[in-house]
């Protein structure tokens, strides 16, 4: 694939036909965030997905070090691009609602149920008040990615960020809460009780 | 009819030497090749093994990039 190769349009042409099956496959893995799409616009989609991977790969190349099969690092950048292609799809199809976001009391799962044991319940009291207490932006990350199960790349195009900013967010705000049940004395694990 | 009620620790799942998404992001495909060898990729990448239990977008990165490299790992473009 390097520059001046005789053989390298040919290289790239089979490559790329190798990224559209590679994300083929991956949407159909990720079926559930897409709804009803199918037909030609699936096919753009993956389409897409590996056009943009090609793209990547071929300005990363000297960045290939090795540490793995060049088909598995190349596949990576297809992952990459089927990622954020999902994550815009469901936006535009089915973006959060406000409900998915705005914190009002635990969901029903979590919420106290009467055959609860007396721990459970006061653990699940613990957690609905210091949810109430982090800060805003930690509180709509955790509401919809741990309870509302919002995809994180969706909520990361809602909020306008990036994955990584969004998942410091939801650690941040999962740390502040763990630290929350141990100090009410119910820590979840050998180490929270240390720190507690 | 019993709830599927989440486990807490589960649900709050924040370890210490979390790696973080970008970092993973570098080295998923060695990550990748390690498990197809046999090996333990915890050993070489302990940050990136404990992130992976906990961010559900890398997660599934991963879980396609293993799936992907087992299907057409076989195939090189050259």
């Amino acid at each position: 694939m390097r520059e001046n190769h005789p053989r390298r349009d040919q290289t790239i042409a089979k490559l790329h036909d190798i990224l559209v099956r590679v994300a083929v496959h991956e949407l159909n893995r990720r079926r559930t965030q897409l709804g009803s799409l199918a037909g030609p616009e699936f096919d753009d989609l993956a389409h897409q997905a590996a056009d943009d991977a090609l793209l990547s790969i071929l300005g990363k190349l000297g960045d290939f070090r090795g540490l793995s099969r060049f088909t598995t690092w190349a596949y990576k950048f297809a992952m990459l691009e089927v990622s954020s292609k999902v994550a815009r799809h469901t936006w535009q199809r089915q973006p959060p609602s406000d409900e998915d976001l705005t914190w009002d009391r635990l969901p029903d799962n979590l919420a106290p149920q009467p055959d609860d044991q007396l721990e459970r319940r006061q653990q699940l009291a613990i957690l609905a008040a210091a949810i109430g207490q982090l800060s805003e932006r930690q509180r709509t990350v955790f509401v919809a990615i741990a309870l509302n199960e919002v995809p994180i790349d969706v909520l990361a195009v809602k909020l306008g960020t990036n994955r990584n900013a969004i998942y410091k967010n939801l650690f941040d705000a999962r740390r502040s809460l763990r630290a929350a049940l141990a100090s009410g004395g119910h820590p979840l694990s050998e180490e929270d009780v240390t720190k507690g | 009819m019993k709830r599927d009620a989440p486990n807490l620790d589960e649900l709050l799942r924040a370890t210490p030497g979390d790696a973080g998404c970008t970092a993973g992001e570098g080295i998923l495909d060695a990550y990748v090749e390690l498990e197809l060898a046999g090996q333990d990729p915890a050993i070489t990448y302990p940050g990136t093994a404990v992130h992976l239990k906990a961010c559900p977008g890398c997660r599934a990165d991963h879980d396609g990039l293993l799936a992907a490299a087992r299907l057409f790992g076989g195939i090189e473009p050259e």
